[in-house]
């Protein structure tokens, strides 16, 4: 099968990637680069594409908003990934039990994740009603007064993380998935040892699950920078834009205002960010991530 | 944990109850949504949580004031080709990622893997702006074609990891045999790759579904929304009952969860595999 017309044949096949590569990714990217060293007017197009240098940059390092979007964006991925995290472990190992039932548990929690992130958002709109919403007539039972919720600039960000919650189903199929690759050997030559339950949990559950652990990190980070649907359906960045999420602002940027120029620097700013957060997780993992049988990986 | 013993230790008593309790959090929003939908306008500020008389007419009128059938039809009109698409493009791309020695493969195979982190973002702008020159915007189509080229770097590799477990005999007594390499392709790796098929299409499906950023930047004309997207503007252009908007969302989350219930064994599967090919 190894004739000469097999390398072509292999190209042939690729083609249609190859093409996608050029057309979607690295001509746009090439296009996007000179945007953002460039003005851009909505009506006369790509005709008047006009060089400004790094003023797209300077403007942007001047922006109030920049750096409120940017405050937004961190405060929730700090919180919300470690905090999904924690959750959605504990989740997985109660849901690792070997008793019945437990696949109907498996189905609950991971149903949100299937959910439109639109429709889930129309529901939680209604939830965090002040009045209304079941979430404050809860809390009116057991004698709290709730806040409002998304109108409140103190609570808004707040309530968009306590959603999230909700929607962790898919980080905790991923934790079962790693759960169940720990061998059984391991915690049955512990319990012979005397190892009680929390001592097999940090001495073994952790450093086999840590390459897990290791990719759901990356994922919550780069998933904080690419928040979207639920701050503009929800609140639209307010109230006083304290859920002005770095995503949202570039699309303001590109869409509302038109400003293709300063939202494709801005997309470039995210993307060093990302890339960096992402590297700074893959740099340290050495030192926390445990691979099983790192020798015969190819 | 034994599984001969019948009676649950404290611990196991414990952990059950919490899990009860993290599945009414789950249930609870779900269910609050969908008695609301039956309620009457005047019933909704009320404090009962189930509704006095089941007012199925709810559905009937939220289907005529948001276009529903109209959403939903276009949903289709943008999925039905981007499943096609997808599958066939990335399953043939996998293949000859698989299956054939080609100079650069490994240099465009590491391509494929970077292009997996690239944010969307940053190609979103740029392709706006070549779709509009295109005369695309306000057409499905920028929704469509990107489908058909190569159908998501995340795709090939997921089929092509499936594809190089298939023993390479069966392609060569094929070979031997006088079939060609598309013969092949279709015959031989196609039918045998279904589980990661399966898979990809259900992720596209959900993924289709599920895309609000998309048609918002695409399609301008209330005629032409998907249902994602005609939902949220629900909330904006009419006056409108929150009975009603609850009947709404709920038949919006209606198809992806019918799906989810009919393929739930591939769809965790799925999520498993994924995560373990990347992690």
């Amino acid at each position: 099968m190894r004739k000469s017309n097999s390398e072509w044949s292999g190209y042939l096949f690729i083609l249609p990637w190859l093409l996608g590569l050029v057309l979607f990714t690295v001509g746009p990217m090439l296009f996007s680069l000179l945007l953002a060293f460039s003005r851009w007017d909505i009506i006369t197009g790509v005709k008047s594409i006009e060089w400004v240098g790094l003023d797209n940059f300077k403007a942007i390092f001047q922006d109030e908003l920049f750096y409120q979007s940017l405050k937004v964006t961190f405060v929730f991925a700090l919180i919300s990934v470690p905090l999904y995290q924690i959750f959605s472990l504990i989740a997985a190992m109660l849901l690792n039990m070997r008793t019945r039932g437990m696949k109907l548990f498996r189905l609950i929690y991971f149903m949100p994740s299937v959910i439109p992130a639109v429709a889930v958002s129309m529901m939680w709109v209604m939830i965090f009603n002040p009045e209304y919403g079941v979430l404050n007539r809860a809390l009116a039972l057991v004698g709290i007064q709730g806040p409002a919720w998304l109108q409140d600039p103190s609570y808004a960000l707040g309530a968009l993380i306590v959603m999230g919650i909700w929607g962790i189903g898919n980080t905790i199929i991923i934790y079962l998935s790693g759960l169940q690759g720990v061998p059984e050997e391991l915690y049955e030559a512990a319990e012979l040892d005397g190892a009680g339950r929390f001592r097999r949990f940090f001495s073994i559950t952790l450093p086999m699950i840590s390459p897990t652990i290791f990719f759901n990190l990356i994922m919550g980070i780069i998933g904080g920078f690419q928040y979207f649907t639920q701050a503009f359906v929800m609140t639209n960045g307010g109230p006083l834009n304290s859920t002005l999420f770095y995503n949202l602002y570039l699309y303001n940027k590109a869409f509302q205002d038109y400003e293709m120029g300063y939202a494709s620097a801005l997309s470039w700013i995210l993307f060093v960010i990302i890339l960096v957060f992402t590297l700074l997780v893959i740099r340290s993992s050495s030192m926390w991530v445990y691979y099983q049988g790192d020798d015969d990986k190819d | 944990m034994n599984l001969a013993t019948k009676r649950f230790s404290p611990a196991q008593i414990l952990s059950l109850l919490i899990l009860i309790a993290g599945a009414a959090v789950v249930l609870v929003p779900l269910l609050w949504t969908f008695f609301t939908s039956l309620k009457t306008p005047a019933e909704v500020f009320k404090d009962n949580f189930f509704p006095a008389k089941w007012l199925w007419s709810n559905y009937s009128d939220a289907v005529q004031a948001i276009p529903f059938f109209n959403f939903l039809l276009n949903t289709l009109t943008i999925l039905v080709p981007v499943l096609i698409g997808t599958v066939f493009s990335s399953a043939l791309c996998a293949y000859g990622f698989a299956r054939f020695r080609f100079k650069g493969k490994k240099t465009l195979f590491l391509v494929l893997l970077a292009t997996m982190m690239l944010p969307s973002q940053v190609t979103m702008i740029p392709m706006f702006i070549m779709f509009k020159e295109a005369g695309w915007v306000d057409t499905f189509l920028p929704l469509i074609v990107p489908a058909f080229f190569g159908g998501g770097a995340f795709n090939i590799f997921l089929i092509r990891q499936f594809i190089r477990g298939i023993p390479r005999d069966l392609d060569e007594s094929a070979f031997v045999d006088g079939a060609n390499r598309m013969q092949i392709f279709i015959r031989i790796i196609l039918p045998l790759s279904m589980p990661p098929l399966i898979a990809v299409s259900i992720f596209t499906f959900m993924g289709v579904w599920n895309d609000f950023q998309g048609p918002l930047i695409y399609l301008n004309s209330n005629e032409k929304y998907t249902l994602a997207l005609g939902l949220s503007m629900f909330k904006g252009l009419y006056k409108v009952e929150w009975n009603m908007l609850m009947a709404a969302t709920i038949l919006v989350m209606l198809p992806a969860l019918i799906v989810f219930f009919a393929v739930q064994k591939y769809f965790i599967e799925g999520i498993s595999i994924s995560s373990a090919v990347k992690g």
